[in-house]
């Protein structure tokens, strides 16, 4: 029928849609080139304080807080200083962040997934009461976090100093203590195990398998995509993580990197081009991670927000 | 009983009381061994911080000696401290920053829904404040900030400001401290909205337009009506972060200057980790706890009330 009608007046028809179209796509052109300009504009806006924070880094001298679009000269200068010229060694500031982010992301991430199977896939007494107290707990407010956790930080000991390495293992748990039990990491996880079937979970267990071997074998592999987005999203905040460090740390040596960039902010005043060189060393790994985890960690924040 | 009958038995028996194992005591124990590491640190670290603080709010405390009951004391003191005032009218003018963010977040959300080339591209590069520290951050527009740095070269070009640091005149440090708030969060937001459009498909848009429908009226009557649940996610969110700040303030401002910036948070802080009187900072805290839940409930009620009008 539509091909008769076309075929009835050909040029007519033919011409106005061809014009139609052609004036859409125009229109569509010049829309799209504005959400450019705007899309544009917005990019920069996000990202220049970080490309200019770069390049005045990179600069050996001149004016140091200058808008300008590129270098006025490139050398490492004062990254060499950050790393080697200050009373706490820059890369012992990596290292101990290094070991926090390993310690706190394997704890919380182990944690979380353990809690949750019984959580999703079993039955015993006391379950529901568990999972509502776990929510009412994730509303309630708690601003006197800070204050209480510093307390029982100090009522465990763990801000004694007696002897060098036990006084780091204390102050590195101090540190990542706080944040382990993660309740978004635990609904994220439920969630996660709650789409795997019940059949494949009853049949291992009718085999005979134990409970901890059906959740390493069956229910982590299944989980995996979401146990990633997770892992993600935990070492993101571990390594952005500075204030609990920071008010709680009395050894400068032991602070992660956020927190000792501060510290080197204050005393180094004087020269902020290193100070920016430290920055730039802070987040370097964080965008990386970004950068390859981006689909993972848009998941996990999707998740914790729905879930 | 053969193994299959067994296992038909079982299978009959997960039927009927649905999900796990049976329930048995040794099941019952294995179910909270899984727990136990986490169920213990939620309890250390989440559950009793929320019990001690309250109690704390009502004592004087210095962690050297016991705590000692005063009643409502530390509430009368904070009453009677213009510091605290001060401290809670910056945290509540910081909420001017909710409906901002929001509002740019969705307009942003709806550029990067566009079906457009390298759109990948500018969803990433909003995000990347939101996963940097804000020791990093705030460091960043500390210098951006300075005197003679770009965001004054950006103002003195648009004829509007030429003279010393944002963050340096106390009628302007808050706003310019939320400026970063705001340009730190947004991206966040954004990501949520995106998934909040992506839920509401593209055919009912579609539909509407070709009912004659003009953009904005789609905008008004198919967008945002489905954009709801997380408009009040959100805002209740930022709001209660809004009141919350702190992070930024500690690393920009200090909470100068002349107090400009000093918010009820940072009130807190500087009554426990610099004056050590940990019972009054309690009872700032759990009155910070407090206004933040009626915030949540305005927020909640102005929210839903919108739906009924629409």
């Amino acid at each position: 029928m539509l091909k008769g009608a076309v075929s009835d007046q050909p040029s007519a028809v033919s011409k106005t849609a061809a014009d139609l179209r052609a004036r859409k796509r125009r229109k569509d052109r010049v829309a799209n080139l504005a959400a450019y300009v705007v899309l544009g504009v917005i990019a920069l806006i996000m990202l220049y304080p970080f490309y200019w924070t770069l390049i005045t880094s990179l600069e050996p001298t001149g004016n140091i807080y200058e808008a300008k679009l590129l270098p006025s000269g490139v050398s490492l200068k004062n990254y060499v200083e950050v790393l080697t010229g200050t009373t706490v060694p820059f890369w012992r500031l990596i290292l101990n962040s290094l070991i926090i982010c390993t310690a706190g992301v394997t704890l919380t991430v182990t944690l979380a997934a353990l809690a949750a199977y019984p959580l999703a896939k079993m039955r015993f007494p006391g379950r529901d009461l568990i999972f509502y107290s776990i929510l009412v707990l994730m509303v309630l407010p708690n601003e006197a976090g800070l204050i209480v956790n510093y307390i029982t930080t100090i009522k465990l000991g763990l801000l004694q100093q007696t002897n060098p390495v036990l006084d780091a293992v204390r102050q590195y748990a101090a540190v990542v203590l706080p944040g382990i039990a993660s309740i978004v990491g635990l609904f994220l996880l439920r969630q996660a195990y709650l789409g795997v079937p019940i059949e494949l979970i009853e049949a291992a267990r009718i085999d005979g398998a134990k409970e901890l071997t059906i959740w390493r074998r069956i229910m982590l592999p299944l989980a995996l995509p979401t146990i990633v987005a997770f892992g993600i999203l935990e070492f993101v905040a571990y390594w952005n993580s500075f204030l609990w460090a920071r008010i709680m740390l009395p050894d400068k040596n032991l602070m992660p990197l956020s927190a000792g960039l501060l510290e080197l902010s204050g005393t180094f005043s004087t020269n902020s081009r290193a100070v920016m060189a430290g920055a730039v060393i802070t987040v370097l790994p964080i965008l990386v991670i970004f950068a390859f985890g981006q689909r993972y960690f848009m998941k996990g924040i999707e998740g914790a927000v729905k879930g | 009983m053969t193994t299959t009958q067994r296992r038909e038995s079982r299978r009959a028996q997960h039927a009927r009381g649905g999900r796990g194992a049976r329930v048995t005591v040794r099941n019952t124990l294995i179910a909270y061994a899984f727990m136990l590491p986490f169920l213990a640190l939620l309890v250390l670290y989440h559950t009793w911080p929320v019990l001690f603080g309250t109690y704390l709010a009502f004592t004087k405390y210095n962690i050297i000696s016991p705590p000692e009951w005063v009643g409502l004391e530390n509430f009368r003191t904070l009453a009677a401290d213009s510091q605290f005032w001060s401290g809670l009218k910056n945290s509540l003018k910081y909420i001017l920053v909710v409906p901002v963010i929001q509002i740019l977040a969705i307009a942003v959300a709806m550029l990067v829904n566009r079906p457009l080339r390298g759109i990948g591209f500018f969803r990433t590069a909003y995000y990347v404040p939101v996963v940097t520290s804000f020791a990093v951050v705030g460091l960043i527009w500390t210098w951006m900030y300075q005197q003679d740095g770009p965001v004054n070269a950006v103002l003195g070009a648009l004829g509007l400001h030429g003279g010393g640091s944002l963050l340096n005149n106390p009628l302007t440090a808050l706003y310019a401290v939320m400026f970063v708030t705001l340009w730190k969060g947004i991206g966040y937001y954004m990501v949520l909205y995106l998934a909040g459009l992506q839920a509401i498909g593209r055919e009912l848009e579609e539909a509407a337009v070709i009912d004659g429908a003009t953009r904005w009226q789609v905008f008004l009557n198919v967008t945002l009506p489905g954009l709801r649940p997380t408009i009040l996610v959100c805002s209740l969110l930022s709001t209660i972060s809004a009141i919350k700040v702190f992070e930024e303030i500690y690393v920009m401002t200090q909470g100068g200057p002349a107090g400009s910036t000093y918010t009820a948070l940072f009130y807190t802080y500087s009554r426990a980790f610099v004056d050590f009187q940990y019972g009054l900072a309690a009872a700032a805290g759990l009155l910070i706890a407090v206004i933040s839940i009626l915030f949540g409930l305005i927020n909640f009620k102005l929210t839903r009330g919108g739906k009924a009008d629409a």
